[in-house]
């Protein structure tokens, strides 16, 4: 028996106040500093620059359409997760690739700690640098003078998707330390981004709602402008994602290397909760059912988030005709006015014109892929229209959300011209002033719709053109020409002098909006 | 130990003006370089490489025979393709990795000619293997349009071609360990143009397959990546043991 073992055994210092947190606090400083992350956010940067950045702009400057491409189908994440996913792995693998892992194994702290710290820095790295770019771009965005309110639920969706993604990552390098666990996870994750787009594109209801890069039914005009962004998608998908995240970190921890018994059954709770989370949040997001705001799901739906936007309009006066809209439209006021003013002096003092013109929300709609702009055909009834007329005395509502505005558009063949989006509104008002409402309208209809139109300045030969360039007219010619019986009636109507018109007009214009003439009525 | 059994030629000598070497000194040789090829691919990890790269070309047979085509037209019928593409020039950017660092490269005198040796041989793999994931997958679809690589065999050799420059180019600038940096990059904004309908030839996917100057920046890409990994071979980071 040697001195050593014969000595009392020394009893063992209190463990002061403190100590762990302190010390841990120290393990992921040291840990952050010698995280591989930052090395690769510039390139992170750049690619979020040319992929997320620089397309946003060549769009409407509004927020929902801004984000359409970068938040709603999840281009900041296909941006990040792939190489937070790759260095995450690098992380992960580091004790396995220098072979220390029985060394550190051996440390006081149980190795699941160790790692989760080591986890744990590479995604404070990966979401600050996210948080960062984001939010440069929003300021960016707010320099530009963006319209709306930035889709805050989103960018928190694309924090839990990073942090998903960096858990993911670290997780296959933790199991497979080997050089090829960070080309693996980058190569997976943009594989799995691309199966979640795949997916979702083609589904607008159901378990893939849940998926991180499906935009059908959130990102359409007017959320954030005229009534807030619905926040139980956003809800489920970071319940999904972050169950995600702590399955992958809970698994982690489950090998008998990883600590004690009561370390490995907390991994085992946290891995089963994680899965129990995921799987409760896509039950959610299988109920989701699309309302005239965004996605509702029942089981998170807050009454509250359906109440509009309150805001002061911002108005002028096209012939006369206050025209008021909301302030996120208010640089388009002037030419909103300047398209209507011929139309509403034509029609001045008839009775069914308009005393004023307003803009109304507008509502969201179905079908795959539905970026903001004009709504598809959702029935028998036709399209919805952008301008309607209604009330006592008339009023004309405006749903700008359904239009490609004046200026860059991201989802068009070009930039919208200012002759072009005039021509489409004095189109559309004259379809609604004539009654056609959501159909093409009857042969008299048409023809007083093509007189007007040509008395606003758009001649007979332009007018299919601009027909077809109007997106869900409903009386789209099939010919380019501008004859045939109705522009016959239509050219004899406009040869009238404007008081004959005028005073046809103010006799006949409700058995025309009824659709009780035809064409040998008109003079 | 003496260097009385080494048959080396005197400095300065002129090749081959030594007498012929007998039969067994050749086989020797012969044994030599197979065993240096050997513990090169070995300390490379290439048969893992290869196995990944097997791999890759299955799931370019799953991917075309049950047709994960993202919606949105042609273009976006050559993500996952092209994805699978970038996996596979990633994998052989990384196989440059080398563990031992100074004492190689001071030592190993046939480094660059292995270093070229494997990159070309890898590359022709990989097209080899995921060519033949597309033809079965073509195959097994009875000939159907559908089953069809979008661009055929003629741009799965560039976009590989050029995207394995790319990792190679990167695994020079940034180690071997990070070489897959360069063509997941490249990934990100071939999708980007893809997505928004640009077509330079510098983003070689976006182009027809027989599209002349995507083929020539191609493959002026993975030529400078040859000769830069077979000249300088890739960077190597002090103080780290790096991977495995």
């Amino acid at each position: 028996m040697t001195a050593a073992t014969s000595a009392p055994a020394r009893p063992r210092a209190p463990r002061a106040a403190g100590v762990v947190p302190l010390s841990a606090w120290r393990l992921l400083r040291v840990e952050l500093r010698r995280n591989a992350m930052p090395w690769i956010l510039p390139l992170i940067a750049a690619l979020f620059w040319f992929d997320s950045y620089r397309p946003s702009i060549q769009t409407e400057p509004l927020y929902v359409i801004r984000t359409f491409w970068n938040l709603g189908q999840g281009g900041t994440i296909i941006d990040f997760g792939p190489f937070v996913a790759a260095v995450a792995a690098w992380m992960g693998s580091r004790d396995g690739r220098r072979r220390l892992a029985d060394l550190v194994t051996a440390t006081p702290r149980p190795r699941w700690t160790a790692q989760l710290a080591t986890w744990a820095a590479t995604a404070i790295w990966a979401v600050a640098a996210y948080l960062v770019f984001v939010g440069v771009m929003f300021a960016m965005y707010a320099h530009q003078g963006v319209g709306g309110a930035p889709p805050w639920w989103w960018v928190a969706v694309g924090v839990t998707g990073v942090i998903a993604f960096s858990a993911a990552g670290f997780a296959v390098g933790v199991f497979w330390p080997s050089r090829f666990a960070a080309p693996v996870a980058a190569f997976g994750s943009a594989l799995i981004l691309l199966m979640s787009s795949r997916t979702g594109f083609t589904h607008t209801s159901g378990w893939a709602m849940i998926l991180p890069t499906n935009s059908n039914g959130n990102f359409q005009n007017d959320s954030g402008i005229s009534y807030p962004w619905l926040p139980d998608l956003p809800i489920a998908r970071i319940m999904f994602l972050a169950g995600i995240a702590a399955a992958v970190l809970g698994v982690t921890g489950l090998p008998a290397r990883a600590g004690g018994p009561g370390l490995r059954r907390a991994a085992a709770v946290i891995a089963v909760a994680g899965l129990a989370l995921a799987g409760t949040a896509t039950g959610l997001a299988s109920s989701a059912r699309l309302t005239a705001h965004g996605m509702a799901i029942p089981g998170l739906h807050d009454a509250a988030s359906d109440a509009p936007i309150a805001y002061t309009p911002v108005c002028g006066h096209a012939a006369g005709v206050p025209v008021c809209l909301n302030p996120a439209y208010g640089r388009w006021l002037p030419a909103i006015t300047g398209a209507l003013a011929p139309e509403l002096a034509e029609v001045a003092g008839l009775p069914g014109a308009p005393a004023r013109a307003t803009q109304v929300a507008t509502g969201y709609t179905g079908g795959p892929v539905a970026p903001p702009g004009p709504p598809v055909a959702t029935g028998a009834a036709g399209p919805p229209q952008a301008l309607t007329l209604t009330g006592q005395p008339a009023v004309l509502r405006l749903s700008l959300g359904m239009l490609n505005m004046p200026g860059p558009c991201g989802f068009c063949d070009g930039p919208v011209n200012g002759t072009q989006f005039a021509g489409q509104v004095r189109l559309m008002f004259a379809h609604a002033f004539v009654g056609a409402g959501s159909a093409p309208g009857s042969p008299a209809q048409r023809a007083v719709q093509a007189a007007l139109l040509r008395g606003a300045g758009i001649p007979f030969a332009a007018q299919p053109l601009v027909m077809g360039h109007t997106d869900n007219f409903p009386g789209a010619p099939r010919s380019k020409s501008a004859t045939g019986p109705i522009y016959a009636a239509a050219r004899r109507f406009a040869a009238l002098p404007a008081t004959a018109r005028h005073a046809w007009l103010a006799a006949h214009l409700a058995a025309l909006r009824a659709g009780q003439l035809t064409l040998k009525d008109l003079p | 130990m003496t260097a009385a059994g080494l048959h080396r030629p005197a400095p300065g000598s002129p090749p081959g003006s030594g007498p012929a070497l007998p039969a067994a000194t050749l086989r020797l040789r012969a044994a030599a370089g197979w065993r240096l090829t050997r513990l090169y691919l070995v300390s490379r990890r290439v048969p893992m490489a290869l196995a990944l790269l097997a791999g890759l070309g299955v799931l370019l047979w799953a991917a075309l025979r049950w047709r994960w085509n993202v919606a949105g037209g042609a273009a976006a019928r050559q993500f996952i393709p092209l994805t699978i593409e970038t996996g596979a020039a990633a994998l052989i950017a990384v196989t440059t990795y080398g563990p031992f660092g100074e004492p190689e490269r001071a030592a190993g005198r046939w480094l660059p000619v292995l270093r070229l040796g494997a990159a070309v041989a890898l590359t022709a793999i990989a097209f080899g293997l995921l060519s033949a994931g597309a033809a079965a997958a073509h195959i097994a679809d009875g000939g159907a349009a559908a089953g069809v690589l979008p661009g055929g065999t003629f741009a799965l050799l560039r976009n590989l071609a050029g995207m394995t420059g790319l990792g190679l180019l990167s695994a020079v600038a940034l180690g071997g360990a990070f070489g897959w940096v360069g063509p997941m990059a490249y990934l990100v904004v071939t999708e980007a143009a893809l997505a928004h309908g640009s077509v330079t030839p510098w983003v070689w996917p976006t182009r027809p397959p027989f599209d002349r100057g995507a083929a020539v920046c191609a493959g002026l890409v993975i030529a400078a990546g040859l000769v830069l990994i077979t000249v300088r071979g890739p960077r190597e980071p002090g103080g780290d043991p790096g991977p495995a």
